[in-house]
C-alpha cells in the first residue's frame, strides 16, 4: 500500500510541477510587488509596468532610449517591454487579452483603438485627459473620442493623408504641379497627361492600350489611401455620426464611384488588379510607376529612401468644395484590467510621451509620424526633419479638414466587406448601383450584429 | 512486492491485471504521465474548449456566451462558407491525384540505376524544404501579369496575356500546380521506400514467364505498393484540407489578411475563411464551428478511404 501511495504521490507531484510550469507566474509577481509596496509604504513605492509596442528597425532603439530616460526620471516605476512586428504584435495581443496577460499599456494602431475600447479591454481615459492635458496643445486627441464623448487613448504619433506628386514626371510631361485649389476632376485631367502605356502613348493618343500601363497618373489603394477621402469630399461616406448606421447607398457616393471607376477604366488610376503586379500596393509610387498618390505621412520614408524628386500638397476638393483628409492616430492605451497602481504608472508614461518636448522632438526626428504636440509639429524639428518633401506644412494644414476612417469596433470587418464590393465595381464586374446597394446591406448587417446585441 | 502478490488470489489478480489500478499499472501511468498530461492539457483540453466555443458567442476579449446552435445555423446559411468548402474540395480533387500520379512516376524513374541518381533525388526534394515565401517570389517571377515570363512567352506565341493568380478561373489550378511542384519530392521519397520493399524475386519470376515492363508494373509494382499509395492519398488529402500558408502567402495575405483568398474569394479555402473570421474579425465562436465542420468532413473522408482501401490495397 505504501508503495502504491508513493506512486500516486509522485504522479501528483509531476502534475503539480507541470501545471506550475504552464501557468504564468505574473499573479505571484504582482503579489510580491504589492507586498513590497505595503511594507515600504514610503514615497518610493515601486511599481513595475509592462509596455507593449509594435516596432521595426530604427525606431526600436529610440523607444528603448526614451524608456530608459523615463525610468531615470521616475525611479519608482520600472518598465518592462514586449515588442513584435506589427502583424504578430496584434495577433498575440488578442490572445493575451483573452488570457488576461496583456501589457499594462500598449501602442495601438489608430484604427484598432475602438475595437478594444468597445469590447471593454482598455481603460476610459477621459478624466485623466481632462485633468492633465491641455487639449488645445495637441493634435488628434479627438480622434480617439467615441460617439459618447469618451477618450480611449492618447496619440503617440499621427498619420494624416496628403497628395504626393512626382516632380520629375510632371516636368517631363510639361504639366503644372498640383495646386491647393484642385478638385478631383482637375486631378484626373492632369493625371491623364501623366499616364503612359507600354509604348509611351497617352490616353488621348490613338492606339493607347489601357490594359498595359507603365506609368499611372494616380495610384490608389483600399480605404485610407484610396476611396475614403474621395467619398467624403464628394459629400458621401460610410457611416453616420453614431458610427453604427451605414450611409453607403447615396447619390454622393455614386458620383464619387463614377469618378473612380472611369479613372480606372481609362488606365489613369491603378485598379485592384494592377496593384497585384507590384511587390506591394504601397510600392507603386516609390518605384516611380505613378505620378501621384494619396499617402499618409509615413510614406515619406519610402519615397525618400527611393530618392524621388517629389513634394506633397493638400488633397483635392470635391465638386462642392468639400475637402477631407484621413487620419490614423496611433495611440497609447491602458489595459482595463491593470490594477490602480499600474494604471497610474502607465498614465505617467503616456503623459511623459505627450507632454515632454524632448521626447516629442526626438521621436519627430525619426520622421515616422506627425508629432502629437502642436508646438513641436510646427517647429523646425518636424518641418525640416528631412529635405523632402519641402511642403511638410501641407500635412499640418490638412488637420483643418481631417477625420478618422469611421473607426468603430468592427472596423476591420466592414472595411473588408466594403472593399469586396468596391473591387467588383472597380473591375466592372458589377454596376456601381449594385455594388453600393449590396455593400450598404452587408455593412449594416455587420454593424447590427455587433451593436444590436450590446 | 513479494508480500503484496501473495495476498492476492489468482482470480483477483487476473481481474486486476486488466485494470490500470494494479501496482504495475500505476507505474506505467506514472511513466507515461508527462505525455499524458501534455495530451490532456494541449490536445483534449483545447478540443473540448473549441467545441464549447462553437456553441457560444466569443470574441476572445470577453468571456464566451452560450448561444446554442446559432453559429452552425449562420454557417449553413452563409454563401461564403459553401464557396470556401467548394474551393477546398476543388483544390483537393485537382491536387491529390495529380500529386500521387507524378510522385509515383518520378519515384519509378529515380528507382533505376542511373548516373547521378542522388543528385536528381536531391533536386526534386529541394522545393520541399523551401519556405513558401521564397516559392512565392519564384512564382511571381514567372506569373506576374506585368513582369513575369509566362506572359512574355504567351505574347511571343501571339496569345492573350493572362492575369494568372488574379484570375478567378486560373487561381486554384495555378496554386495546385505550385503545390504539386513543391510537395512532390516528399511523396516521391515515400514511394521510393515502397518501391524498394518490392521483392526482387517477383520481377525475376515474371521475367522467366516473359512478362513485359508494363505488365510487370501493373501486376507486381502497383499492387505491392498500394499501401504506400493509400498513405500518400490520405496524407495529401489531409494537407489540402489544412492548406493555409501557401494560399495566404501567394494571394497577398501578408499585406492584407482580408485580401488572402482572392481574387474575389476565388481561392478562399476553409482554413483561410476560419482564420479570417476568428483572428481578424474576432468571431472565435463562429470560427470554432467552422473548425468542427472541417473536422467532421475530414473524419468522414478518412473513414471512406479506410473503407475503400479494402477494395484496392493489398498488404503483403
Amino acid at each position: 500500500m505504501k508503495k502504491n501511495l508513493s506512486v500516486l504521490f509522485s504522479l501528483v507531484v509531476v502534475l503539480v510541477l507541470f501545471v506550475a510550469g504552464c501557468t504564468n507566474n505574473s499573479p505571484t509577481a504582482e503579489n510580491s510587488s504589492s507586498d513590497e509596496n505595503d511594507t515600504s509604504n514610503s514615497k518610493e513605492e515601486q511599481v513595475t509596468i509592462n509596455l507593449g509596442y509594435y516596432s521595426g528597425g530604427k525606431s526600436d532603439e529610440k523607444m528603448q532610449e526614451l524608456i530608459d530616460r523615463f525610468m531615470d526620471q521616475h525611479p519608482n516605476i520600472k518598465i518592462t517591454t514586449q515588442s513584435a512586428p506589427y502583424g504578430q504584435f496584434f495577433q498575440k495581443l488578442d490572445t493575451q487579452i483573452a488570457a488576461d496577460e496583456a501589457p499594462d499599456v500598449w501602442l495601438s494602431d489608430g484604427v484598432l483603438v475602438m475595437k478594444y475600447a468597445e469590447r471593454g479591454a482598455v481603460k476610459d481615459l477621459t478624466d485623466w485627459i481632462n485633468r492633465d492635458l491641455e487639449k488645445e496643445d495637441y493634435y488628434g486627441l479627438d480622434f480617439n473620442k467615441d460617439a459618447d464623448g469618451k477618450y480611449w487613448g492618447v496619440p503617440q504619433g499621427i498619420q494624416i493623408g496628403a497628395l504626393y506628386y512626382n516632380k520629375d514626371h510632371f516636368d517631363k510631361a510639361g504639366v503644372e504641379y498640383p495646386s491647393e485649389d484642385w478638385t478631383w476632376e482637375d486631378l484626373k485631367e492632369a493625371a491623364a497627361k501623366l499616364t503612359l502605356d507600354a509604348s509611351n502613348k497617352k490616353p488621348k493618343d490613338e492606339g493607347f492600350n489601357s490594359e498595359n500601363i507603365q506609368q499611372f497618373g494616380l495610384t490608389f489603394f483600399s480605404i485610407t489611401e484610396g476611396w475614403f477621402s474621395v467619398l467624403k469630399s464628394y459629400g458621401g461616406g460610410i457611416l453616420d455620426d453614431s458610427l453604427n448606421q451605414s450611409i453607403i447607398n447615396t447619390e454622393e457616393n455614386k458620383q464619387a464611384f463614377e469618378w473612380m471607376v472611369d479613372g480606372m477604366d481609362s488606365g489613369i488610376i491603378t485598379d485592384p488588379a494592377d496593384l497585384k503586379s507590384f511587390q506591394s500596393p504601397m510600392a507603386v509610387f516609390p518605384s516611380g510607376s505613378a505620378a501621384m498618390r494619396i499617402g499618409i505621412y509615413a510614406r515619406v520614408l519610402a519615397a525618400n529612401e527611393a530618392g524621388l524628386n517629389y513634394d506633397v500638397t493638400l488633397l483635392p476638393k470635391g465638386p462642392d468644395g468639400k475637402r477631407f483628409s484621413p487620419v490614423i492616430a496611433n495611440s497609447w492605451v491602458i489595459n482595463d484590467s491593470a490594477n490602480d497602481k499600474k494604471a497610474k504608472a502607465a498614465w505617467e508614461w503616456v503623459k511623459y510621451w505627450a507632454t515632454e518636448d524632448e521626447v516629442q522632438k526626438e521621436w519627430a526626428a525619426l520622421g515616422e509620424a506627425v508629432p502629437v504636440k502642436k508646438s513641436v509639429a510646427n517647429s523646425e524639428i518636424f518641418l525640416n526633419s528631412s529635405d523632402t518633401p519641402e511642403n511638410k506644412e501641407a500635412f499640418l494644414e490638412s488637420f483643418d479638414f481631417a477625420g478618422t476612417l469611421d473607426t468603430n469596433a468592427v472596423w476591420g470587418e466592414w472595411v473588408a466587406k466594403f472593399n469586396e464590393h468596391a473591387q467588383r465595381a472597380f473591375l466592372q464586374e458589377t454596376t456601381i448601383d449594385e455594388a453600393l446597394e449590396n455593400a450598404d446591406k452587408e455593412v449594416q448587417e455587420i454593424l447590427d450584429e455587433f451593436y444590436n446585441e450590446e | 512486492m513479494e508480500s503484496e502478490r501473495i495476498n492476492r488470489s489468482p482470480t483477483n489478480l487476473a481481474a486486476k491485471k486488466r485494470s490500470l489500478l494494479t501496482y504495475e499499472g500505476k507505474w506505467g501511468l506514472l511513466l507515461v504521465s508527462p505525455y499524458l498530461i501534455q495530451f490532456i492539457v494541449f490536445v483534449i483540453g483545447p478540443l473540448i474548449a473549441s467545441l464549447y466555443f462553437s456553441f457560444s458567442k466569443y470574441d476572445m476579449l470577453n468571456p464566451p456566451q452560450w448561444i446554442g446552435l446559432e453559429n452552425y445555423e449562420k454557417l449553413f446559411n452563409e454563401p461564403l462558407f459553401y464557396k470556401s468548402l467548394w474551393n477546398t474540395l476543388y483544390f483537393a480533387i485537382l491536387f491529390v491525384p495529380t500529386q500521387a500520379f507524378f510522385a509515383l512516376l518520378l519515384a519509378v524513374a529515380l528507382n533505376q540505376k542511373i548516373k547521378a541518381l542522388k543528385l536528381y533525388r536531391m533536386a526534386h526534394f529541394i522545393p520541399v524544404i523551401s519556405s513558401w515565401t521564397v516559392v512565392m517570389y519564384v512564382v511571381d517571377a514567372i506569373f506576374n501579369p506585368r513582369f513575369g515570363f509566362a506572359n512574355s512567352f504567351l505574347i511571343k506565341l501571339g496569345l492573350e496575356p493572362q492575369r494568372w493568380l488574379n484570375d478567378e478561373q486560373l487561381v486554384i489550378p495555378l496554386l495546385v500546380l505550385v503545390a504539386v511542384w513543391k510537395g512532390i519530392g516528399y511523396m516521391m521519397v515515400i514511394y521510393l521506400a515502397g518501391l524498394q520493399n518490392v521483392p526482387n524475386e517477383l520481377y525475376e519470376a515474371a521475367d522467366m514467364d516473359g512478362a513485359g515492363t508494363i505488365k510487370k508494373f501493373s501486376s507486381i509494382t502497383l499492387p505491392l505498393i498500394s499501401p504506400t499509395t493509400f498513405l500518400v492519398i490520405v496524407l495529401s488529402t489531409i494537407t489540402t484540407f489544412q492548406a493555409f500558408e501557401q494560399i495566404y502567402v501567394m494571394t497577398g495575405g501578408a499585406t492584407d489578411i482580408t485580401a488572402a483568398g482572392g481574387p474575389n474569394n476565388a481561392s478562399l479555402v476553409l482554413m483561410l475563411y476560419l482564420y479570417r473570421e476568428g483572428f481578424s474579425f474576432l468571431h472565435m465562436g463562429y470560427a470554432s464551428a467552422i473548425a468542427w465542420i472541417l473536422f467532421t468532413i475530414l473524419f468522414i473522408l478518412t473513414l471512406l478511404q479506410l473503407w475503400g482501401q479494402k477494395k484496392w490495397v493489398h498488404y503483403q
